[in-house]
């Protein structure tokens, strides 16, 4: 499926192109935008209602396998570059600490008035200059099926569920209860991805200390989680972000066998909720639907995941305009209000431009940076579509919670290719393929090849 | 006879300037950079460089991870051109055979060759979702009662390697067959029909009249297979996660460049390092090929000629 999905968006791309160059270059001023998901192209629409006379390109670049950032890279210090990109968490780093970002100080006052959550400043900002912002901010959190709760531990209210999976051990414990009372047939967990970042996010060091490759020992507690859930069966095996693990949020999961299947919970952080759970939790053919079943909790452990930051490219020809669109993306409090309500739906895009993708839209509920938005919209989230997903539950108050307490200090510009290359060698090591000093050597083979200068222990 | 007062010879000059130009832009300009750059450790998220004499080669040679997928370029290739000469060969026989005589040869020629003409994303794409945990092989398998329990293929790396090995033979047997096939029917009638009358079998004539008579085109089949299969890149690069998963089963060199490349700091001085030994190798290789096929005959002929004189 992202095989077919790389293809259609490389299809998607170069149809954006040729409509690019078909436009007329009128009056309007051109702004290229990139990024790695549809999501900011809501926004860029958004953009040129407020500014009638500029016309921003979108481009949509995905990267399941990292093409986005490898088509970003190879276009540093050419005329292709574009104006404004988006950078995800796990390589954000890497172009804050470059030299290819703008300074982003004209901003500052504005970052103010938002009262932006001191995490997301600090990912953007490197010796003390400001590069990148961001509209969300991102803590994690655990989201299981109410009704599954209920039949295995006979309740389904969150404060009871965090008692019963509040930590790793306990998580573990009711692992093998849900796999025992349903036969082998509910697995608490989809995928060994869903605790990545989980357990990355509580390292107590980064990758990297002093030019050397560091493994933390919550590195270590990931593997042996992951161990202990593929092989007692704990884990449905599936791999993320592929169709075995959409398929288990919306119940249509079935065996090589034919038995359905079943997936107690996923880890997923903020924006986990409206791009990822909700879009899925209707099955393909619309039989089956999942939601109002889901409730979320913080888990057996607090964690942050993901983010898109936005940076301006210094070689961009249209630096104010393009300051100012990353104000109106990240700071903007009309627009972030908007963002996170749900009003930027198919039809209030098309208004404004009629190309608009069907389809194009931003659901209720991600969760912005500025904390005077988060203030401000929360309560409405009490009886909105959202919270009728999660079963009456409140998501927006449960996230603005937990995100003061997320922090920077972890992020390196390195972490997406070091754990990336983990991947591969610790699924291997799960399905029993190679052995656990095979891994590490896979592992650290695949670094040195990012890192030529790296010292690894 | 009249003789022109115009030289047209120019003019031959001017028909080739479009490749000519081509070529030294498109061709050797990148070939001379790729060969300048692996002498540096340029990257592309700093702006400057070093010149490193060696370096970048000597760290080739000491990481496993080259070492490996050099090994694995030359398994997967050799796996699948093999068989894939042999098939093609087979086929290409029988089709072009006066004695057997198959009808709708047209028709059949389009079939060996419609893969060909799949784009390998598709054909990585749709493998990848076959073979799947939870895809359809698995499913077809356990339900059929072949397999107590789904295999999880994508981790297997026998299986993987086999894959990549099928898809390289399915997607290029038919172009294979359809040079041999030419380069058959290509051959005199007569000098069959001569064998025949000697008492010649089947054998015989493809060992003394057809296999001699194709080596020119064998030699092209190799050499442009070789090239092809020391670069193999698509179908390996999509099956998996584009790193050459699982555990390096499926990396090939131009993977590992790839990597180089696309590494977060963007190595491309170390990148093309890689393509300059492949680069190499390929070139002694298909040397070589040269060397061993060459027309021993006609290499007498010449000498015994000259002593002649």
């Amino acid at each position: 499926m992202k095989k077919i999905s790389i293809i259609f968006s490389v299809v998607l791309v170069l149809a954006m192109v040729l409509s690019a160059c078909a436009k007329t270059p009128g009056e309007k001023t051109v702004l290229n935008v990139w990024s790695f998901t549809n999501e900011i192209q809501t926004m860029a629409i958004a953009f040129e209602k407020d500014h009638p006379d500029v016309d921003v390109v979108y481009t949509m670049i995905p990267m399941t396998n990292g093409e986005y950032q490898t088509k970003l890279m190879a276009t540093l210090g050419t005329e292709d570059v574009p104006d404004v990109v988006a950078l995800e968490a796990a390589f954000v780093k890497s172009y804050v600490e470059s030299d290819f970002l703008a300074d982003l100080k004209s901003l500052n006052a504005d970052v103010k008035k938002a009262d932006v959550y001191p995490f997301v400043t600090e990912v953007g900002t490197y010796d003390g200059v400001l590069k990148g912002l961001s509209y969300q901010a991102t803590p994690g959190a655990l989201f299981y099926r109410r009704s599954l709760a209920k039949k295995y531990f006979g309740t389904d209210d969150p404060v009871e569920m965090q008692k019963i999976l509040g930590d790793m051990d306990k998580y573990t414990a009711a692992a093998a209860v849900v796999k025992e009372k349903s036969g082998g047939d509910t697995y608490m967990v989809a995928s060994n991805g869903d605790f990545m970042n989980l357990f990355y996010a509580n390292r107590a060091q980064p990758w990297i200390v002093d030019n050397k490759l560091t493994v933390d020992p919550m590195v270590n507690k990931l593997i042996e989680v992951a161990k202990t859930f593929r092989d007692n069966g704990y884990e449905a095996k599936a791999t993320q972000w592929q169709e075995g693990w959409f398929a288990g949020m919306n119940d249509s999961l079935v065996g090589a066998d034919g038995k359905p299947k079943q997936i107690f919970s996923y880890f997923l952080p903020t924006w986990g909720l409206p791009y990822v759970l909700a879009p899925h939790a209707a099955s393909a053919d619309g039989t089956k639907t999942t939601a109002g079943d889901w409730a979320m909790i913080t888990g057996p452990l607090p964690y942050q995941w993901g983010g898109t930051w936005l940076g301006v490219m210094k070689e961009s020809k249209n630096l104010k305009l393009a300051k100012e669109f990353i104000r109106f993306c990240t700071l903007d409090e009309t627009n972030l209000t908007n963002w996170a309500t749900g009003v930027y739906t198919n039809e209030y895009l098309k208004a404004i431009d009629p190309n608009t993708p069907e389809g194009q839209s931003q659901a209720a509920g991600d969760f912005v940076g500025s904390k005077v938005v988060v203030e401000k919209i929360t309560a409405g989230f009490d009886n909105s579509e959202l919270s009728k997903f999660l079963g009456g539950q409140n998501s927006y108050g449960a996230f603005a919670l937990a995100a003061p307490s997320v922090n920077a200090r972890l992020m390196q510009g390195s972490d997406d290719a070091i754990q990336r290359a983990f991947n591969d060698p610790l699924a291997s090591y799960l399905d029993g393929k190679i052995t656990e000093e095979e891994m590490w050597k896979t592992w650290k083979d695949a670094v040195h090849n990012e890192f030529p200068d790296l010292i690894i222990p | 006879m009249v003789k022109s007062t115009l030289n047209k010879n120019k003019y031959g000059y001017f028909f080739i300037a479009p490749f000519i130009i081509g070529f030294l832009l498109f061709g050797l300009y990148p070939v001379l950079n790729t060969i300048g750059l692996s002498f540096t450790n340029t990257t592309m998220m700093t702006s400057h460089a070093k010149f490193i004499w060696l370096d970048n080669f000597k760290a080739l040679f000491a990481d496993e991870m080259f070492i490996k997928a050099m090994g694995n370029t030359w398994l997967l290739w050799l796996l699948n051109f093999i068989p894939q000469l042999g098939i093609a060969m087979l086929i290409s026989v029988w089709f072009t055979s006066t004695r057997l005589k198959i009808k709708a040869i047209g028709i059949w020629r389009v079939i060996f060759y419609i893969p060909n003409l799949i784009m390998p994303a598709v054909v990585a794409a749709l493998f990848f979702s076959l073979f799947s945990y939870y895809g359809p092989v698995n499913q077809l398998l356990v339900r059929a009662g072949l397999l107590p329990d789904a295999i999880d293929f994508i981790r297997d790396r026998t299986v993987m390697r086999s894959l990549v090995v099928f898809i390289q033979w399915w997607l290029w047997y038919g172009q294979t067959i359809i040079i041999l096939m030419a380069a058959m029917t290509s051959i005199s009638v007569s000098v069959y029909e001569a064998a025949l009358v000697d008492g010649a079998n089947g054998w015989q004539m493809f060992r003394f009249i057809t296999l001699p008579l194709i080596k020119p085109v064998m030699i092209y089949i190799l050499v442009t297979s070789l090239v092809g299969g020391m670069q193999m890149f698509d179908i390996p690069y999509l099956l998996t996660d584009g790193r050459g998963s699982p555990a390096n089963a499926i990396l090939t060199n131009n993977i590992l460049m790839y990597m180089k490349f696309r590494s977060s700091k963007g190595h491309i001085g170390a990148a093309a390092s890689v393509g300059i030994l492949v680069f190499i190798i390929t070139s002694f290789v298909a040397l070589l090929i040269f060397y061993l096929l060459r027309d021993k005959d006609a290499v007498k002929k010449a000498n015994g000629g000259k002593s002649n004189a």
